[in-house]
């Protein structure tokens, strides 16, 4: 078991143990969405593409998709400006309580998800903007506002600041070099940041959860309250919809800065 | 040439008789639609899912829509998550989450105490229904009782081949370990635990410890713990045997094919009301045709489709029950069937219901 | 490019130049110095939301309910909180999600550990693609979804099940029990784990194997006495978040636990939106936050931040 066999086993063992558990469901769950029977089964009962047909009548599931990308949109535009500027605020330039800070701007993640659904839910009722869609947006851009930073600073992090010596030399004022130094240089972290923001944005529950009503209720939330309902096929149908359109990301992710990008070191 | 002319003609004469038609009948609506307020783009109901959002939409919004054009929608979130988001919409003074609530009486009842509902007093046809329809402990009519409905105790014949089980106790039998189910909040069993665990009517809400001690004697046993939906995909599914639970969700399991009967032990079912309720600070055309969502539920056609789709006595009187269930102990009618039946009076359900509630859970959760 | 028959700058180049001009008079070059604070200003503001929220549920959780008008009662009071010590539900369920939050980190990283190895050291950019993918696809796939097609896998009636039954078993309890949750929510980490264990992987050269193998040492003392040490700052980062992540984590318990195997988070739930006390919702919210942030202080001042830690040049 010591020997290069034995590694290769034990390893690729492990790996593939966790491959099978991190794809069945999405298998299983297309898989099952082509029933033509009534009930959510696998195998599934005979093939057909009726729940899909389903899908695209229910007004239900593709309201709930349209404010999906429209609460991700929010998300993601707020979050490009804001977490680029930060990155590039903790990571160049000199701050004072720099620790403090670092601690302060991982609060997202330190306050656990149901607790930041609860009290933004109370800030923003008492504040009455609760009930339209924005907020929605907003609330997810603060939760998943780490994610951000954390892909644009491992791009300032690489980021020489030569460079933008050099533009000023040459007699660029700051905001030229800015705009045409320092973001190019940082675009693929950019880029990573907010497709990750928009992801997150799209899949997120729990928060969302607290923030939507009936007439803003979003995606993953539609998905939930339809799992606590009735378990019907177009229900597998839909999550096939989520899962073509993580697809969707996920290439698109690999073209633009490819996935590597995540197997640096900082 | 003559031909298209007669063609022509006729069509001109038919053109100009449409015309003035089509203008008849648009100025006509118009002087009636005067009096009405504007129709919203949707009107938004809470509903349980499954077979009971089903029968809604069969007995009562379909119809409605059809009647009206104003699309019904129906939002399954969860009665008791509903009733936060409502209160605090209402005191922000922002527009309610939705127009028209479906929910448990005892639920209308605290929520008509905080003052957040629409009086329905001016409906017509109140005084026509049966008297259970009018709420109790409440001035006027903040809410409509709308049916009543038992608290069964649904079995799968093949695990009680000597036929129906005759006491609640038969939960707590080893065999049936994993395989009994309640809701996630013990609602619709609370009192009746007490009677299972030894304990009298009298009992019932001071002295609760019959019940808790059934409860931790039904924990070694692990109950599933759900909310309606789960009782019907639970029996399609075969994970349970026995449960406690609407009679609705039983009969929606036998009518999918699954063999699933029901029971009134002897220590007794309890037996309960649902209503339909308005929350204040709709826009007042919303409001208006909130009410008339609700008025149209307490009609004759919509009492008795959807009554007969859910299986459960209706408040309008003189209707007679679905086929498969005459004389059904899940359906009382005379006053015997209701001897069998626990009934807790609203007031005692809105003050003790939470804490049965909570009681419930941290027993269950240990 | 300018035009350089007419001499004309293009029209982005005038822009810039206006703006430039505007942030000259706006701020000074002296001020130069401050760009760091402002530039950090808006995130600060943002994150402040949460503050802000955290702090109208610290005094949401000094009132107790009013069980006559379901409204809080305006005098100030610790009751929250002793109900918190007092009812053994809560210590119970704080104990269930502390002691799941252990387990799934444990194993997350056992499995996750291969799979990042294998994803950094293998030869082929192929197999790393395709690690890659399997890890990110469930990623962006999400919670509600996943825990849905477990039900369907492990339900009664569903895959294992009808494979077991055709074998002759008796069919399993596998899910709506805590077992389930625990499987459930260690599929959920693992992508988190790996991608926080990568980094620190990735960051030790080959060499430094191949040494220990020169030296003598098998692969299993490679990783024990080398490898695994080096990798602390992703082991670190690794298991604050999953850790954290486990504890507080909502959907999991909730889909897959059956209504037996509250985790906090399902509690906090439950208690603003099944028996409308949100003081009480509140205090065990700000209970879970003390707790929660005590346990990760104290790891990172032991072991740094690890991954985690957003790294700056100007120290």
């Amino acid at each position: 078991m010591t020997g290069a066999r034995g590694k290769a086993i034990v390893l690729w063992g492990l790996t593939a143990l966790s491959l099978v558990t991190l794809s069945l469901p999405t298998l299983i769950i297309i898989g099952a969405s082509f029933t033509s029977g009534d009930i959510i089964q696998f195998p599934p009962d005979g093939f057909s593409l009726r729940w899909y047909e389903r899908l695209f009548g229910l007004e239900s599931f593709k309201g709930a998709l349209l404010r999906s990308f429209y609460v991700s949109a929010v998300c993601t535009a707020i979050a490009i400006p804001v977490g680029t500027l930060a990155a590039l605020g903790t990571v160049r330039y000199r701050i004072r309580f720099r620790r403090a800070l670092q601690v302060y701007l991982l609060l997202p993640f330190t306050i656990p998800l149901v607790v930041s659904g609860l009290g933004m839910m109370i800030f923003f009722g008492e504040i009455r903007i609760l009930g339209s869609l924005w907020p929605i947006g907003l609330a997810l851009c603060v939760i998943n506002l780490p994610f951000m930073i954390w892909a644009v600073s491992a791009s300032v992090n690489a980021l020489d600041d030569e460079l933008e010596n050099a533009a000023a030399n040459c007699g660029a004022p700051p905001v030229q070099v800015f705009f045409t130094v320092t973001l190019p240089a940082v675009m693929p972290g950019v880029i990573t940041g907010a497709l990750l923001m928009f992801i997150l944005a799209f899949n997120e529950f729990l928060v969302s959860l607290f923030l939507v009503d009936s007439r803003t209720v979003t995606l993953p939330v539609q998905i939930y309250n339809s799992i606590r309902s009735v378990i019907t096929p177009d229900l597998a149908a839909i999550s096939v919809v989520y899962i073509l359109i993580a697809l969707a990301a996920v290439w698109l992710l690999d073209r633009l800065v490819g996935l590597e990008i995540f197997l640096r070191s900082k | 040439m003559s031909t298209q002319n007669r063609a022509t003609g006729l069509s001109r004469r038919r053109f100009l008789a449409t015309s003035a038609l089509a203008a008849g009948s648009l100025a006509m609506p118009r002087i009636v639609r005067a009096q009405e307020p504007e129709k919203p783009g949707e009107l938004i109901v809470r509903a349980w899912g499954g077979a009971w959002g089903d029968a809604l939409k069969e007995g009562v919004t379909d119809p409605f829509t059809e009647m009206t054009g104003i699309p019904v929608r129906l939002d399954f979130t969860e009665d008791n998550e509903i009733k936060p988001k409502i209160w605090a919409a209402v005191d922000q003074g922002r527009v309610p989450p939705i127009h028209v609530n479906w929910d448990t009486t005892t639920n209308a009842t605290i929520s008509a105490l905080r003052g957040v509902t629409v009086d329905l007093g001016d409906l017509k046809g109140l005084d026509k229904l049966l008297p259970i329809a009018k709420p109790v402990g409440l001035d006027g009519w903040p809410l409509v009782n709308t049916y009543s409905y038992v608290y069964v105790c649904a079995y799968r014949p093949e695990a009680f081949p000597d036929g129906a089980p005759k006491s609640w106790r038969v939960m707590l039998e080893e065999r049936l370990k994993g395989r009994v189910a309640l809701y996630n909040d013990g609602i619709g069993f609370n009192p009746i635990a007490v009677l299972a665990g030894g304990g009298t009517v009298k009992d019932i809400p001071d002295n609760m410890e019959p019940g808790y001690e059934f409860y931790r004697a039904l924990k070694k046993n692990d109950p599933l713990l759900g909310e309606d939906p789960d009782f019907t995909t639970w029996f399609q599914n075969g994970e349970i045997d026995i449960a406690c639970t609407i009679s609705v969700n039983a009969r929606a399991a036998k009518q999918n094919g699954i063999d699933v009967e029901w029971t009134v032990p002897e220590e007794g079912c309890k037996v309960d009301t649902d209503g339909l309720w308005i929350p204040k600070g709709l826009p007042e055309n919303e409001e208006y045709w909130a009410k008339q969502l609700v008025q149209y539920a307490i009609g004759r056609d919509a009492q008795e489709k959807w009554c007969a789709a859910l299986g459960l006595p209706p408040v309008y009187p003189g209707l007679e029950p679905p086929a498969d269930l005459v004389g059904d102990p899940a359906y009382p009618t005379t006053p015997e069937d209701f001897k069998k039946l626990v009934r807790i009076p609203s007031p005692v359900l809105v003050e003790n219901q939470p804490v049965w509630f909570a009681r419930f859970k941290e027993i269950m959760q240990g | 490019m300018a035009d350089t028959t007419t001499g004309r700058k293009p029209v982005s180049w005038r822009m810039l130049d206006a703006v430039d001009r505007l942030v000259a008079a706006a701020w000074p070059r002296g001020a130069h110095g401050m760009n760091g604070y402002l530039f950090i200003l808006p995130a600060v503001a943002l994150v402040f939301i949460l503050i802000v929220g955290l702090g109208y549920m610290a005094d949401y959780s000094l009132h107790e309910l009013d069980l006559a008008t379901y409204r809080l009662k305006d005098e100030y009071s610790l009751a929250n909180y002793a109900a918190f010590f007092e009812r053994p539900v809560y210590l119970r369920i704080l104990g269930r999600s502390l002691l799941a939050a252990v387990i799934v980190t444990a194993v997350s990283i056992v499995l996750a550990f291969p799979y990042a190895y294998l994803m950094v050291r293998t030869q082929s950019a192929a197999i790393r693609k395709f690690l890659l993918i399997a890890l990110f696809l469930p990623f962006f796939i999400g919670q509600v979804v996943r825990a849905y097609g477990w039900l369907i896998i492990l339900g009664k009636e569903g895959f294992i099940n009808s494979m077991a039954t055709a074998l002759g078993l008796p069919p399993l309890d596998l899910i709506y029990n805590y077992p389930a949750v625990i499987f459930g929510l260690v599929q959920y980490m693992l992508p988190f784990a790996v991608l926080l264990l990568t980094p620190a992987l990735a960051a030790i050269g080959e060499e430094v194997e191949l040494a220990s193998e020169s030296l003598g040492a098998n692969w299993v003392r490679t990783f024990r006495h080398v490898l695994i040490p080096m990798a602390t700052p992703g082991l670190v980062g690794a298991s604050v978040v999953v850790f954290t992540l486990t504890l507080t984590d909502f959907a999991m318990p909730q889909i897959l636990g059956g209504g037996t195997s509250d985790f906090i988070a399902n509690a906090i739930y439950d208690s603003y939106f099944r028996i409308s006390n949100l003081g009480l919702g509140s205090a065990l919210s700000i209970i879970l936050v003390v707790i929660g942030s005590a346990l990760v202080a104290l790891i990172f001042m032991i072991a740094g931040t690890g991954t985690l830690g957003i790294s700056g040049r100007n120290k």
